[in-house]
């Protein structure tokens, strides 16, 4: 079958989560990806792991293999002259430039656009920064816990109960999966006006703005309400609360009144269920102290899956606490093929999660392993007509 | 800029709920597409019943959270119970490049606008389904609400304070998550349809995209049969890091000492410059190991001024750190109003309210916020006029059968 855009040539300057999975999106649909590491360490997150038997190596990061698939890697040192000379050649083949390097070092890898722009005019370039190319804060360094709170996340969740504990981000770097979304949204976007255009242009992502994108209904408290969005505040409905089982961790999810009554059916209509302080979503909601002991002491006794199987049946939408070995186990998850396992010529087998939508047409595919350290420099650069040894005597790739 | 919109011409019919399906089509309106919300009074949107209402007064077109997220769209007012309004529907989806729905699997085929039928309606039609299990295997007909995606997930066995339950992430994570890789999806659909003339069906599952955004755990689990244990806001390789109580009521300021020479502007920061020389705490990996102390040392720092000073202070040292920003902190954020995030565009119920805008520039292609989200069914007429070709006669006729509510 063919694939969505395999006419597509990226060049990826990334270091980390954000440009490697916005070009990760593109490479799993059939774009022609090459990656560019520095030479020594190469990308951050060769060294951040896991590793089979928590054991560092390069070539064996289940993050940086998961995020690299579908993509040829070449070593090129950006703050030689040469180097960026090289990256000028290799962008003027391309389509698409994205790139994650921090505004302050833009011009010193010779990711200029004005530049690279007045050679190759149908180039798009794709800019990720923290708080983006401009404004007052666009100096500024963000890491995931550093964006995540200042795109105004992390406020939004802790425990109501504890005051005295910090608002709490999500686990992995998520500010930089969002930040990576959005530059596939707005790369496709620019590479789609150029169909009309036949001209490239600079788009810009800050990931600030990414995450203050997704702030639910919580921002527009404050221009609609002048009210403060806190992670202190009692949820007004219940029960929407994890609860311990015997054998792990429910999630329950009851919005509507009748996904209550359902639940109280399940758990034989036990006489406390009819309190007047649980007559309905709000009174729960406003009576969780007393609600949660009951409910806790019932599920106790529960196996999870028993539990969610009993409630889905009814509509309620309950769902377990997946851990980890829980996905990988799922019959559902198997019979939709979800996990991909990837052969790596160093980390051997790896199963990392696959395809995230099932295109009718163009299929999303896993087709090779990610680079190993320079794999593809002496291959890539052939293409555009230099010789990587004389390069590397260079120390530039 | 103001040049052209990069998806203009291109429209899509949006039988979206809630916030997943919304969300993904709010992308394609930020990029110039005509996207038209398919409603109805008898059954509206959650999110125009949800607070926050405008000066706390209901009204279905008073929600912050509809207003947010339907922005730049059209609202179209059809019950889907009725022959009349599927008619007028299928019409709608034919005149459309882009059908985007988020029902349960199957509710779109027993209306007759299922892929089988609209496919024959239009050749080249692009149809997304964003459901939480996918339309198939064994749990497709599972329900699936926005909470419980994020357990569901795997992502709240991961996050939480040490030692603590498993905690959610305080959004509904899997609905903008799910929303954009839709965009993706259709993007890249639209493009290979661009340059092919073939159509397709995209069959989209939240948890599944959601487990892509997780890799860092699941191959912990694939490569060593284990999973991070619940950390709070700590990393495995940096050190100090996490969200530091500051001063003032219920103030944070997040930092992150991303390496050993960030360390050094740290300490000479908060002017402790000995610390840098100190073998206790000079190297990552002897700060990962008294961690506890160690953040004592950062929070009788940040302790003793505001989360807005710490963050110049340690910012200028070149050491990342931010407020815990609350709504009100981003609404009044000098950055993001000084580069024009916000928008602030008329709405004929709410008035002039600030809402969120786009996270991207485009040095050329005009891709903006178009106008304040629809009042419902605010574009009937106009849409079936001239999008599914009725006449004035016709519409009225609809309007008799009750279809157009």
């Amino acid at each position: 079958m063919p694939a969505a855009l395999d006419q597509l040539q990226v060049l990826e300057v990334g270091s980390g989560v954000a440009a490697a999975y916005g070009a990760k999106l593109l490479a799993d649909l059939g774009a022609q990806v090459i990656k560019v590491e520095p030479p020594g360490g190469g990308d951050a997150t060769r060294a951040r792991g896991p590793f089979p038997g928590d054991v560092p190596h390069p070539e064996k990061s289940g993050l940086f293999l998961y995020l690299n698939a579908n993509k040829r890697g070449i070593t090129l040192d950006l703050t030689r002259p040469r180097g960026r000379e090289v990256l000028e050649r290799l962008a003027a083949r391309a389509d698409l430039l994205v790139h994650d390097v921090h505004p302050r070092e833009m011009a010193g890898r010779g990711l200029d656009y004005e530049r690279l722009s007045a050679m190759h005019p149908a180039l798009v370039m794709t800019s990720i920064a923290p708080f983006g190319l401009g404004g007052p804060h666009a100096g500024y360094r963000g890491p995931d816990v550093v964006t995540w709170s200042a795109g105004g996340v992390a406020a939004l969740n802790g425990e109501p109960t504890r005051p005295d504990l910090p608002p709490l981000k999500a686990f992995g770097d998520q500010s930089s999966f969002q930040a990576g979304l959005n530059a596939a949204i707005g790369s496709l976007g620019a590479l789609f006006a150029r169909l009309a255009t036949g001209r490239g242009e600079h788009v810009e992502v800050c990931t600030q703005e990414c995450l203050a994108a997704i702030l639910e209904l919580t921002f527009e408290f404050w221009p609609y309400c002048g009210l403060l969005a806190s992670r202190l505040g009692a949820k007004p409905i219940q029960p929407l609360c994890f609860m311990e089982c015997r054998d792990g961790w429910i999630f329950l999810c009851c919005v509507e009144e009748h996904q209550w009554k359902c639940l109280v059916d399940i758990m034989g209509k036990p006489e406390w269920a009819s309190m007047e302080l649980f007559a309905d979503r709000l009174s729960r909601g406003a009576n969780f102290d007393a609600l949660q002991g009951f409910l806790q002491e019932w599920c106790r006794e529960q196996s999870v899956h028993e539990l969610y199987e009993a409630a889905q049946r009814r509509r309620v939408p309950l769902a377990p606490v997946s851990t980890m070995g829980d996905l990988l186990a799922s019959p559902h998850l198997r019979a939709r093929g979800f996990f991909a396992a990837i052969e790596h010529p160093v980390a051997g087998a790896v199963t990392v999660p696959g395809a995230p939508y099932k295109l009718s047409a163009t299929p999303w595919t896993l087709r090779a392993p990610a680079p190993c350290l320079g794999q593809h420099t002496a291959e890539v650069l052939a293409e555009i007509g230099l010789d990587a040894a004389a390069l590397a005597r260079e120390a530039v790739v | 800029m103001a040049g052209r919109a990069p998806l203009a011409g291109v429209r899509v019919a949006d039988f979206t709920w809630v916030w997943a399906g919304p969300f993904c089509t709010l992308q394609l309106a930020h990029l110039g597409a005509e996207v038209i919300r398919v409603e109805t009074a008898t059954r509206p949107c959650v999110t125009r019943l949800l607070p926050p209402f405008a000066d706390f007064e209901p009204g279905p077109n008073r929600s912050g959270y509809f207003n947010q997220y339907n922005q730049g769209k059209k609202s179209i007012a059809l019950d889907l119970k009725r022959p009349e309004a599927i008619e007028a529907a299928q019409r709608l989806c034919a005149a459309s490049d882009v059908v985007v729905e988020n029902f349960a699997a199957g509710v779109m085929e027993r209306m007759g606008l299922g892929w089988e039928v609209l496919r024959r309606l239009r050749a080249d039609l692009i149809m997304i389904a964003l459901s939480g299990y996918g339309a198939t295997g064994p749990d497709s007909d599972k329900v699936s609400y926005g909470p419980a995606q994020v357990p569901l997930s795997g992502m709240s066995s991961v996050t939480g304070y040490r030692g603590f339950p498993p905690m959610h992430v305080g959004i509904s994570y899997g609905d903008p998550t799910g929303g954009l890789h839709g965009a993706v999806a259709v993007l890249a659909a639209l493009l290979h349809r661009a340059r092919t003339g073939q159509g397709q069906y995209i069959d989209l599952s939240q948890w599944e995209t959601s487990m892509a955004v997780l890799p860092e755990a699941i191959c912990g689990w694939t490569m060593n049969g284990a999973a991070p244990e619940r950390d709070g806001n700590r990393d495995a390789h940096m050190a100090p890091h996490g969200v530091f109580r500051a001063a003032g009521e219920d103030r944070w300021v997040a930092l992150a000492v991303e390496d050993d020479a960030a360390w050094t502007r740290f300490a000479a920061a908060i002017g402790r410059p000995e610390l840098a020389s100190d073998p206790r705490w000079a190297t990552a990996a002897a700060r990962k190991q008294s961690e506890d102390e160690l953040e004592e040392i950062v929070t009788a720092w940040t302790g003793a001024r505001s989360p807005e000073e710490a963050t110049a202070t340690l910012q200028a040292a070149g050491v990342a750190a931010f407020t815990a920003a609350t709504n009100r902190d981003l609404a009044e954020d000098p950055h993001l109003n000084a580069r024009g995030f916000f928008v602030e565009l008329p709405h004929p119920v709410v008035g002039t309210r600030k809402h969120v805008g786009v996270p991207w520039r485009m040095s050329e292609s005009d891709c903006r916020v178009r106008g304040a989200a629809p009042c419902l069914g605010a574009d009937t007429e106009q849409v079936l006029r001239d999008v599914c070709g009725y006449g004035a006669a016709e519409i009225t006729r609809l309007r008799e059968a009750r279809a157009l509510v």
